[in-house]
């Protein structure tokens, strides 16, 4: 595909084919794809072939993995994810810090809350309270699986891995996608006084009679994420695995046996619970172009921020674009371009009600102001609507 | 120690979830996993090549589930999955220069490298690589290494990672450990492992002798064998889980143009085998030959696969 | 509001180093900075034409873990854009800066750093300078944090920033590009903008200040980039006090 695309556009006085001169010269290869001479009469494409607004083609399938709870592959473009979720049992009694007094307290204050109108404030508490302190979510992305050169495999994770595994586990902190109550084992002691006390029992000593409900573990979801093949924009592609997998997830019915001392859980499907999670939060990446790739150093004086505006669109009217925001940088593009940013967002209920973005990000230069901050949160809520089709299919 | 590199998940660590089913062990034995492919009858083998991109040469290999797990999985009714289906993804990256540092090497230096994930298998798998997997990238390297032609490289190295994305049981999961016992899967997984590597080497145009494939066959002791001798069968291409005991198990990579074997690795007791009448060999010869004619079944997929890779950068050019 | 305190150059072993302390949050950032030095055995991994920034993340009470890798990444891709790696002296040498968040409250796992953030940026300029590091331009940065009724708050407590419903962390240069923007938490675009209008305006001082050169005084005072100017200029001064006083 972008081969076909790369002959047309490369200036015809180029004896060297363009593959090589993609490898030579690869910001004057881009530049000429995205700015082709006025008289040519073509669109501005990248060397990729996509508009400088468009996402390369994504697909995701959802559990295909035997040994999982869920798992998801997504693959964007040539960038593949695998995303395994695997849940083990948190024993309270491994907690350390938990105390006898702490899970009654959490748990009246749950009840009450949850008989209230749900409120939401408390809520949110407690499940920072677990998710967070408690380790719950154990997300780890590896890149040594050879998915590109320069990642040696066997080594300890790169620098680059280690921040993406925590932008995973930051994203799902902050966006509170799992929700603290799919992942807690209850226990109901048996209310052995009311046993004993027959029928005399009435509405009242339901109340008090009752032993209260005790938490005695927890599920820990050991989210593991492999990249199989890189070409550029990993973040994106490993959330989307992310998601895919935690939708996919089902848990098993799990209760405390009194007897053995355990928990013990039902291998029967139809007990097993899908985790609810809080809305659909995509990610989208971009990368930020620049016409002039030294400009930045050789004049020490950098123009104000309006005077370069100003210089921009002066620029522009003479078709003469200075930068392009590119969607869904591959690896050659990220490889000539510094800036990045990236705008996760969320459509409440299910898509038909406003926009809400649950992080965004933007660093490596000063190109992108509020201006264009705008038109990405734009991209990217119709990024939203694509992945969400993509997401439901799978 | 907590690994600094790395998302840790609580410091007490947890447990793996206990199915009640299993504990009261009744209900066991019924739904075992069985082997519904004649002795000699091999799984399908998916292998595409050029999946990445990004590597000079890369291959996916996938087995075909079998009977029980393809019925689990159309019909779910448990959460524990009968068996697994391997599957794996093989890059190659290079030829390259070594690092300065690097002795001068007149050969290309080979480097494998098989790591699983950690949700490949029915136990999860550390981040670092143990011991087992150590030991499939050596048997992986020997198996490669004679296939090679390395004097054509000097001073270079190449890299072959494999990230085996879902691993073979070492036996049905029902079963308790007995003294037969070894991990029979990681043999199903090299074989996989030289099948999908040879690929990727060819699909990276690295000069090779002949593609070499990788084949297993196994002594199989089951209960319900018709052999009158209770002496163990011969079956090709086994999957552990679908056997009760298994008494020996051999792979091999081979080579057919050649007729050649890179790579032999036997485990268990094959003195003795329920062969034909008239059949002369010893249960040793008889379990090497039957491997070699797994790796010949897999070597046909596998030369579709190379030739399919061939079409597709001759339509580049 | 009690104002941020900086102090320069009190390290003698190092380059360059500053100390950065934010009452408001609570966090004392050290840094310290060696420029330009060699780094040794990985000069194919260099940039031949440019100096590589380095930048390390000490947290207070533990060993560095994966979150601090994330920071060191957006720190470098920030400085790096700022330092001037091309002038005399700097192609392939390095520019190594080591951050020690000293005080303040501990960042549990997988929380965001977007508290430290602000503070670490400013120790990481200070000692930039303090290392006479040629730089392009200077820049300010500020947490903000949206409460439940929608009110932005400057620099809130950890406490404060953990209740509000997002917060957000602007760079802005001393020339008003965004530099860098990091932002979590649940808002729409609107909510953002003002954020970043009152960004603009905490870290350059109002508008109206350029106008006129008295008014300018007092405002960049108040002002981040101010704050940054000021304490150089304090350096400066205690730096050629001994020239003062023999003219």
């Amino acid at each position: 595909m972008a081969s076909t695309t790369a002959s047309h556009a490369t200036p015809p006085s180029l004896s060297l084919p363009p593959s090589q001169f993609a490898r030579l010269q690869p910001h004057a290869y881009l530049l000429a794809h995205l700015s082709p001479p006025a008289a040519s009469n073509q669109p501005s494409l990248r060397a990729n072939g996509r508009a400088a607004s468009q996402f390369r083609v994504t697909s995701a399938n959802a559990g295909s993995l035997t040994h999982t709870n869920g798992s998801a592959v997504v693959r964007i473009g040539d960038t593949a994810a695998v995303c395994g979720v695997r849940a083990e049992i948190l024993n309270t009694e491994d907690i350390a810090s938990w105390s006898v007094s702490h899970a009654s307290d959490e748990q009246t204050d749950d009840k009450k809350s949850k008989s209230e109108e749900g409120d939401t404030d408390s809520q949110d508490k407690e499940d920072r309270a677990h998710i967070q302190d408690l380790n719950l979510l154990v997300p780890n992305l590896s890149l040594s699986t050879g998915c590109a050169p320069g990642f040696t495999p066997g080594a300890a994770p790169s620098a680059l891995a280690q921040s993406l595994s925590h932008q995973l586990l930051s994203l799902l902190h902050s966006t509170r996608l799992v929700q603290a109550d799919d992942l807690r084992i209850w226990y109901q002691p048996p209310n052995l006084e009311a046993e004993a006390l027959g029928e005399q029992m009435d509405v009242d000593s339901e109340e008090s009679g009752n032993p209260a409900r005790e938490i005695k573990a927890f599920w820990v979801l050991y989210i593991d994420v492999m990249i199989i093949s890189l070409a550029g924009n990993p973040f994106d592609a490993a959330w989307a695995s992310v998601l895919a997998a935690l939708r996919d997830t089902k848990l098993p019915k799990a209760w405390w046996d009194d007897d053995n001392e355990t928990i013990l859980c039902s291998d029967d499907i139809a007990d097993a619970k899908k985790l609810s999670l809080r809305g659909l939060p995509i990610a989208s990446s971009f990368c930020s172009f620049e016409a002039d790739a030294a400009a930045g150093w050789r004049s020490v004086i950098i123009p104000d921020a309006e005077e370069q505006k100003a210089q921009e669109q002066k620029q522009k009217k003479q078709g003469m674009q200075q930068r392009w925001v590119l969607a869904d940088p591959d690896g050659y593009e990220e490889g000539l371009s510094q800036e990045r940013a990236c705008v996760v967002v969320d459509k409440e209920n299910d898509g038909k009600a406003k926009t809400v973005i649950v992080k965004m990000e933007k660093h490596g230069g000063w190109a992108l102001d509020g201006d264009d901050m705008r038109q990405l949160v734009d991209v990217s809520a119709q990024r939203w609507d694509e992945m969400k089709r993509i997401l439901d299919q799978c | 120690m907590a690994d600094r590199r790395r998302i840790n998940g609580p410091p007490g660590g947890t447990r793996p979830p206990v199915f009640a089913s299993v504990q009261q062990s009744s209900t066991g034995a019924a739904d075992r996993a069985r082997r519904q492919r004649q002795p000699a009858e091999l799984r399908k083998i998916f292998l595409k090549t050029g999946l990445i991109p990004t590597a000079s040469g890369s291959s996916y290999l996938e087995f075909e589930p079998s009977a029980s797990l393809a019925a689990a999985r159309s019909n779910p009714k448990s959460l524990i999955p009968p068996s697994s289906a391997l599957k794996l993804a093989c890059t190659v990256h290079g030829p390259k220069p070594l690092p300065r540092s690097a002795a001068f090497s007149p050969n290309l230096v080979l480097t494998t490298h098989v790591k699983y994930a950690p949700f490949a298998a029915r136990k999860r798998k550390g981040h670092i690589r143990d011991a087992s997997e150590r030991d499939l990238g050596v048997h992986l390297e020997t198996a490669i290494r004679g296939a090679i032609v390395a004097e054509r490289w000097p001073k270079s190295g190449l890299d072959i990672t494999i990230t085996v994305i879902e691993a073979e049981d070492d036996r049905w999961w029902g079963d308790a450990p007995n003294s037969h016992d070894a991990s029979w899967g990681m043999m199903n997984v090299l074989a996989g492992c030289i099948t999908a590597a040879s690929a990727a080497i060819a699909d990276a145009r690295i000069d090779c002798l002949d593609l070499v494939s990788g084949g297993v066959a196994a002594l199989v002791a089951d209960d319900e064998s018709p052999s009158s001798t209770g002496a163990p069968r011969l079956m090709l291409d086994m999957d552990p889980a679908e056997h009760q005991s298994i008494v020996s198990a051999c792979v091999v990579a081979y080579m057919p143009a050649r007729d050649e074997i890179t790579e032999l690795w036997l485990k268990g007791d094959s003195s003795r085998a329920a062969l034909e009448k008239d059949d002369e060999r010893t249960g040793h010869e008889a379990l090497v030959d039957g491997a070699v004619d797994a790796a010949r079944g897999a070597n046909t997929v596998l030369a579709e696969a190379v030739k399919e890779s061939m079409e597709r950068s001759i339509a580049q050019v | 509001m009690i104002g941020p305190t900086a102090s320069l150059s009190h390290l003698h072993r190092a380059d360059g180093s500053a100390s950065y302390k934010c009452p408001a949050t609570g966090y004392n950032i050290l840094g310290a900075v060696n420029a330009p030095v060699e780094l040794p055995g990985r000069r194919d991994a260099l940039k031949p034409e440019e100096a590589t920034v380095e930048v390390f993340v000490k947290p207070g009470t533990t060993t560095a873990g994966v979150g601090e890798r994330y920071v060191e990444g957006l720190l470098r891709s920030v400085l790096g854009k700022v330092v001037l790696g091309r002038e005399k002296g700097f192609p392939r040498r390095g520019v190594v800066l080591t951050l020690a968040i000293v005080g303040g409250e501990n960042i549990e796992r997988g929380d965001s750093y977007l508290t430290v953030f602000p503070a670490l940026l400013h120790a990481g300029l200070l000692s930039m300078i303090s290392a006479s590091v040629p730089l392009s331009m200077t820049f300010s940065a500020t947490l903000l944090g949206v409460t439940k009724s929608g009110d932005i708050v400057r620099d809130p407590s950890p406490a404060a920033a953990k209740a509000a419903v997002s917060l957000h962390v602007f760079a802005i240069s001393s020339k008003n590009h965004l530099l860098l923007n990091e932002s979590e938490g649940r808002f729409d675009f609107d909510t953002w903008e003002l954020a970043r209008q009152n960004a603009v305006t905490i870290c350059q001082g109002s508008s109206k200040g350029s106008d006129g050169d008295v008014n300018m005084e007092e405002e960049k005072n108040a002002s981040g980039n101010g704050f940054i100017r000021e304490t150089v200029e304090d350096q400066i001064y205690s730096d050629y006090v001994y020239k003062l006083d023999s003219i």
